[in-house]
């Protein structure tokens, strides 16, 4: 309800105007973030992350399958995102809706472009490899699904056990219990995203923010250069916003990175 | 004695007339959480929802302008309708308004009256099973609530809250303590030391 | 049940997890777990961890669906693809989890009063994030307490639990191993002011006097996990008016 209502926006346009926000955040600060690993053992790898009243869980489970063809001497990765209808009155049970899947492609692409995840060392024999398939759950929105997804999908990778395989005669079985290694990882990749929002930028927009935004940008990074970006919504940014953005994305990026590398206990 | 219930929960064996009771053979159970006081014979719903009634107090949204009325959001199964002839100014979907309701029809809309639209300010939620102690007996809580922070708030029986001026973000925080609180006793003076802390 | 090798799943009396027949796993329930639900609960039973969240009562839509007499209740279970300890599973709903959203939908559509909400819906929903055996009792049992923090009134806080055979003794509360190589497995929900039967579902082979046992069995367990449904209901007030007594 609060979503169709003027009086919000115009409280939060009002807020901003004078430089502030609704949870008395400045434009370029994070919610408080809170993550664990390993919480659902059963799957090989996984990670919670609170921000604010969002919460998402990454979910991965290994398997066996077969390359791609381009790609033969490669294990494969999978991402999907599912908003759960219970996790906001405004979402509907069903296939999964456009947003879902921007989501899931957009912390995929991250996640791809970084080379988080060693996907060399996914190749089992020829026409046999390593399927890491990650499924993000948002189980209570309150905005900003894109760095809750990244850093729970990226922590859950980091934690991941990795099955083993034997082998006997053409049959393979498949070894997820007992003493295994971790899933073998090369990077961290974070996200920042912004919001506009009557003509004023921040980071991190929560769920009334976003109601009233009109355009977005998620810029993915590691330590070193940019992974992956993403422009949504029908609003614009002009190239100096996105000059500056850039700019705080590397300086935010840095914080994320030890969230996650404390949380993967490493 | 008080004690908390929860559906189910037999409250007493006898057949009592309660609004969140359900009498059965011969014995009365709760439908609800709530607070049953064997003295007084009442149970005070912890978490419920709000039926519309008569004379009720509503915060809500315009949601439809039509023809001949307007749809009103309240946050509620239930929608409110205001009948265009009977408003001055117009109003526009997405204005939030204060009315009364004047009766609720067979499939339990609620028709409203004087609506007033509400400018500015902000919009805040809370279960409606704890609006009565918002307000406070006689007005008690929600006026000490206003005198310290020297914001207006109109509090709709259906569990929206509007405010606007002076310490919105105090209230909003005593607001919410009574929200949580609502089942303690001594309230009143707690969140009158919490304004006094705040206002200064 | 499964096909391999049935491993033995009663040694001396005691099952593989050290529990003796009539012994439920370890039951946690957090209440108010979801914060945009209306009612919202987690439940940890065993290595089952499930989310029940509750939305409504609110306008049911598309209108053609709408009871002029009562609200009609729309459920959802549904197991994560990452919720077992084996393969990726599929996403969407597969036959199991329609029926399971089905029968877990009309036992709330009794022990809700939803004849105080005509025309309106409720939607009920339970998300399996990890799955041990006995998801749906143990998704039923959690919903319950969901349903409750939601405010809708209910004629009562049904629990469920399921009640197996293996070889010749009846046990309560199957993990997964033991519902794989089972030789009956019978979840059962009541409402628990009337001991009244809400759900019942059976496979396997159970004599006529094993049905009998075991509804008895599951009616003892089930003391015990409406206790914790209560009490994961109360514990958040009594705990905050404990904080004010003098």
């Amino acid at each position: 309800m609060l979503q169709e209502n003027n009086v919000m926006g115009d409280f939060i346009k009002d807020l901003l105007q004078k430089g502030k926000r609704e949870d008395g955040r400045k434009a370029m600060d994070y919610r408080s973030i809170e993550i664990k690993t390993n919480v659902m053992p059963n799957a090989e790898g996984s990670a919670e992350v609170n921000i604010g009243h969002t919460r998402v869980l990454a979910g991965v489970k290994v398997g066996l399958g077969t390359p791609m063809h381009d790609k033969p001497n490669e294990g494969n990765l999978m991402t999907a995102a599912e908003l759960l209808p219970l996790a906001s009155r405004y979402y509907e049970p069903g296939p999964p809706t456009p947003e879902a899947i921007e989501v899931a492609r957009v912390i995929d692409r991250g996640i791809r472009a970084a080379n988080v995840i060693d996907m060399e060392a996914l190749f089992v024999e020829p026409e046999k490899v390593w399927e890491v398939f990650v499924d993000i759950y948002v189980l209570n929105y309150h905005g900003n699904l894109f760095d809750a997804g990244t850093l729970a999908a990226t922590a859950a990778l980091k934690s991941a056990r990795m099955p083993k395989v034997e082998k006997n005669g053409e049959e393979f079985t498949v070894i997820r219990e007992g003493a295994l290694g971790k899933l073998k990882t090369k990077n961290i990749v974070t996200s920042c995203t912004f919001g506009k929002l009557f003509g004023s930028v921040v980071l991190d927009p929560d769920g009334n923010e976003e109601s009233f935004m009109d355009a977005r940008v998620t810029i993915a990074s590691d330590e070193n250069v940019v992974r992956a970006m993403q422009k949504g919504l029908g609003g614009s940014f002009s190239t100096k916003e996105l000059d500056g953005l850039l700019d705080v994305s590397f300086e935010k990026s840095r914080s994320l990175r030890n969230i996650i590398t404390n949380a993967a206990g490493e | 004695m008080q004690k908390i219930v929860v559906p189910g929960e037999k409250i007493a064996d006898a057949q009592l007339r309660l609004d969140d009771g359900l009498v059965e053979n011969n014995a009365t159970y709760s439908t609800v959480i709530g607070i049953y006081d064997d003295e007084r014979k009442t149970l005070i719903p912890l978490e419920g929802l709000w039926y519309p009634r008569r004379d009720d107090r509503v915060v809500g949204v315009i949601e439809e302008d039509k023809l001949n009325t307007y749809v009103v959001n309240l946050n509620a199964p239930y929608k409110g309708l205001i009948i265009s002839k009977f408003v001055d100014t117009p109003l526009a979907a997405g204005d939030s308004i204060e009315a009364m309701i004047k009766e609720v029809d067979k499939t339990k809309t609620a028709i409203l009256m004087r609506p007033r639209r509400l400018a500015g300010g902000k919009v805040m939620m809370v279960r409606p099973s704890k609006v009565p102690r918002i307000i406070g007996k006689n007005d008690t809580m929600i006026k000490q609530i206003m005198d310290f922070t020297k914001s207006t708030i109109v509090i709709g029986l259906n569990g929206v809250v509007w405010m606007k001026g002076g310490n919105v973000d105090l209230a909003t925080a005593a607001i919410l303590k009574i929200e949580e609180e609502a089942h303690t006793s001594g309230l009143t003076e707690r969140v009158r030391e919490m304004l006094q802390k705040g206002a200064l | 049940m499964a096909g391999g090798e049935k491993p033995v799943l009663i040694k001396d009396g005691k099952r593989l997890d050290g529990r003796g027949a009539e012994d439920l796993r370890e039951i946690k329930i957090i209440p108010d777990y979801i914060k945009n639900a209306d009612g919202s609960a987690y439940i940890e039973w065993g290595n089952n961890k499930i989310i029940a969240a509750v939305y409504g009562p609110q306008e049911a839509l598309p209108k053609h669906v709408q009871d002029p007499q009562r609200a009609i209740i729309k459920c959802r279970y549904q197991m994560a693809p990452f919720s077992s300890l084996e393969e990726h599973g599929r996403t969407g709903p597969n036959r199991r989890a329609i029926e399971i959203s089905k029968v877990t939908k009309e036992v709330f559509e009794n022990a809700v009063l939803i004849d105080y909400f005509p025309g309106s819906e409720i939607d009920l929903y339970v998300e399996v994030l990890q799955g041990d055996g006995g998801t749906r009792a143990a998704g039923i049992t959690v919903a319950s307490v969901a349903m409750a923090l939601s405010g809708i009134p209910m004629r009562d806080l049904p629990y469920s639990v399921s009640v197996g055979k293996v070889g010749e003794s009846l046990i309560l509360d199957l993990n997964k191993i033991e519902d794989n190589y089972s030789d009956a497995d019978m979840p059962i929900a009541i409402s628990p002011k009337s001991n009244d039967i809400l759900l019942l579902q059976m496979d396997g082979n159970l004599t006529r006097d094993e049905v009998r046992q075991g509804i008895k069995m599951a009616q003892r367990a089930g003391e015990k996990i409406a206790r914790m449904q209560r009490e994961a209901l109360k514990a958040p007030y009594e705990r905050i008016a404990e904080r004010y007594k003098k």
